[in-house]
């Protein structure tokens, strides 16, 4: 499960994750995923992000999502943030 | 004066993984002249046997032995330097295939950079290459100057902050 790979690994001050699936039902690339669980969005703030660039923080969060990755998730639109940032915003 | 890049790609006889063999005529492209026209990229059809898949060894090792060979990775390397902006994506430039896709040749567009695409969807090999030679799982992909900028994501937050404008403008200046 998506929120609990993260939560264990990222201690995030905030987290949202959104199965919007239903948003790209049908496009080409989709065909072949039986359940229905292809594209999420997430919203992460955690200190694991503090000193990193977003394509960094991006590929932690790929990393750690490697086994849904492999087995029908299939784009992730990810907003990582550090605390700071969710403070400033 | 017109560049195209043409990927041949033929099966060696004795191994599974394709080679390719890159050619480009990128060198004559001047992009300050005028009529320059970005073409997309095409990949020949490709067509290889999957019995790789069905030995039994676990998908991500399979992913790993298959899907980067040494020429891919070559061939990468050379197409990614072979302009300034490339972006991997599903769909073409004219045909986006997939909302991120799209949205990332809309932002290339409206900084009005002339820019080429690759599209995944016509080549398997191509897209799990690309997605160990990025070390990023998704498409679409954007390399600016030889090196991956980032997804849809980091595309959107950098064009909306001025920062993709920057890095593009250092680029063309490179």
């Amino acid at each position: 499960m998506i929120l609990e790979i993260l939560k264990r690994e990222l201690a995030p001050v905030e987290l949202e994750v959104k199965d919007v699936s239903y948003q790209h039902a049908g496009h080409a690339g989709v065909r072949g995923s039986d359940n229905g669980e292809t594209h999420f969005e997430l919203k992460v703030g955690s200190k694991e992000f503090e000193g990193k660039s977003m394509v960094k923080r991006h590929r932690i969060v790929y990393s750690l999502l490697e086994d849904e990755l492999e087995n029908g998730l299939h784009a992730l639109s990810i907003d990582a943030k550090t605390p700071t940032e969710i403070g400033s915003k | 004066m017109s560049s195209s890049i043409t990927f041949h790609s033929q099966l060696a006889s004795s191994s599974r993984i394709p080679s390719f063999e890159f050619v480009s005529r990128a060198s004559t492209i001047n992009p300050s002249a005028l009529g320059y026209q970005p073409r997309t990229a095409t990949f020949g059809t490709l067509k290889f046997s999957s019995h790789a898949i069905k030995t039994g060894v676990p998908a991500r090792r399979i992913g790993c032995f298959a899907a980067l060979s040494p020429e891919l990775k070559t061939t990468l390397d050379k197409v990614v330097t072979s302009h300034k902006v490339i972006v991997f994506m599903k769909g073409t430039k004219d045909f986006p295939q997939c909302g991120f896709s799209n949205t990332v040749v809309s932002i290339l567009k409206a900084v009005n950079v002339p820019f080429e695409t690759v599209n995944i969807l016509e080549n398997e090999i191509l897209r799990q290459g690309l997605k160990e030679y990025s070390q990023w799982p998704t498409f679409p992909q954007l390399y600016i100057d030889g090196e991956f900028f980032g997804g849809c994501d980091i595309t959107v937050d950098a064009y909306k902050s001025g920062e993709l404008q920057e890095i593009l403008e250092k680029a063309s200046l490179s």
